[in-house]
């Protein structure tokens, strides 16, 4: 399969994975896992700067759609897209990412992935819930759920990449 | 014009991004508008199809759920009933300070569950706080399950009709016969009925209910069928029945609250 049909594939199956699974997964009743960040974690390197932003956009927007949500989750993805090449720098190892690898643990080790992860989920919640709630007034109660959710949200995605997605 | 340009260019991403937030920003202002907007309806008819789908699954899923609704449901509809049978009942009428019914029944679940002991014990999840307390009848759908034994504040224990020391007042539906209930330790599927007169007329698929006598439960709450008979020195006949209540599947309970009990128990207190 070509790149960009794999991506394409990926999409989808996060989409729907997502929206048709994960959202019924309700943990203590606020967290569910937002594991259909892992298509935006997971394009190439190379990828044009726009495309990202273009895919992080349609990415929110699916699932704004099925989750009857009006445009929160673009908002926070776009963000996170826009923000991911910033984030693989600050990560970058000493001599950078080499040409022809992906940005995965079989290249880049388990410790890069979580912290990579990690800090994607983490500002892309962020954006989320506090969108969510529009206002200030909950402040430290959405944080602690930007906290739980993130951690739920990480794991997720970090144990998928040995068990489910592996390729 | 050629500066701008390359304003543009050098910015492209920046302003690509700044347009799709604002996008979505719109989107999210604009949110309480959205419900009402074609572009929902569309979208509905293709979510809707592809959770079609998915609700199959999910109706499964909530089954216990649902369940759990329609024992509830049930317990409304008996109470509904209870105080109907009260107003037909043109030779008195009852007024209680609960209601206008004297039996209330109550969903439980079965949280712990014994069968193939011989002093069997199973606990559900009502107690004191719900109005549960010792000397209770509980029934299932099916039929008679047991009696309240103790009540904590969440909890309660019912000895089942599957327990040694299970003693009940039973009768013969046809006949009005009644007897002893007891259960031999044997097999969960059958009860013994002890006591039945031996110019009773019996025959084998006679149905077995409550005789309402003991002031747990109302008269005639199904409790089996008779499966075998025999005469035991003489007078009395030795009955094997048929439980209705299967015990080793059962979750949901019925706890019966009579109104009515202490006053009946206090004049029979005083007549002795």
């Amino acid at each position: 399969m070509g790149i960009i049909a794999r991506n394409i594939f990926r999409f989808i199956v996060l989409v729907l994975l997502q929206v048709l699974v994960l959202d019924n997964v309700m943990i203590n009743g606020y967290m569910v896992p937002y594991v259909y960040l892992l298509f935006l974690l997971l394009m190439p390197f190379e990828t044009p700067r726009w495309l990202q932003l273009v895919a992080g956009f349609l990415l929110g927007l699916s699932v704004d759609l099925f989750e009857n949500t009006p445009g929160m989750h673009t908002a926070a993805t776009v963000l996170v897209a826009f923000l991911r090449p910033h984030l693989l720098n600050l990560f970058a190892p000493r001599d950078g990412y080499e040409p022809e690898t992906f940005p995965r643990v079989r290249y880049y080790g388990f410790y890069w992935f979580l912290k990579y992860t990690l800090a994607v989920v983490m500002i892309h919640h962020f954006a989320l819930f506090y969108l969510e709630v529009f206002q200030l007034k909950d402040f430290f109660s959405t944080l602690l759920r930007v906290f739980l959710s993130s951690i739920l949200s990480a794991a997720t995605i970090v144990l998928s990449q040995f068990f489910v997605f592996r390729e | 014009m050629r500066t701008l340009l390359r304003l543009i260019q050098k910015y492209s991403n920046l302003l690509l991004f700044l347009f799709l937030e604002a996008i979505a920003i719109v989107l999210i202002v604009r949110g309480s508008y959205y419900q009402q907007s074609r572009f929902i309806q569309m979208n509905r008819q293709v979510t809707g199809f592809l959770y079609d789908r998915v609700d199959g699954v999910r109706e499964y899923l909530t089954l216990r759920k649902v369940n759990q609704r329609l024992v509830e449901e049930n317990s409304r509809l008996k109470n509904r009933l209870e105080l109907f049978s009260g107003q037909l009942d043109t030779t008195r009428v009852l007024r209680v300070e609960k209601g206008a019914y004297r039996y209330y029944y109550l969903p439980a679940r079965i949280v712990h569950n014994s069968v193939y002991k011989q002093y069997n014990y199973i606990t559900i999840d009502k107690g004191k706080k719900d109005g549960v307390f010792r000397d209770m009848g509980v029934v299932s759908e099916q039929g008679l399950v047991g009696i309240v034994l103790e009540s904590s504040n969440h909890f309660a224990t019912v000895i089942p009709a599957i327990n040694r020391d299970f003693r009940l007042s039973a009768k013969i539906l046809s006949s009005n016969f009644a007897g002893i209930l007891y259960w031999d330790g044997d097999s969960p599927l059958y009860a013994r009925l002890s006591e039945i007169p031996f110019h009773a007329e019996l025959t084998v698929g006679d149905t077995i209910v409550t005789s309402g006598y003991s002031a747990i439960f109302p008269d005639g709450i199904g409790v089996g069928t008779i499966d075998a008979f025999s005469l035991e020195r003489g007078n009395f006949y030795d009955i094997r029945v048929k439980l209705f209540t299967e015990f080793q599947s059962l979750f949901h309970v019925n706890v019966i609250r009579n109104y009515l009990r202490e006053e009946q128990l206090q004049l029979e207190e005083n007549t002795r």
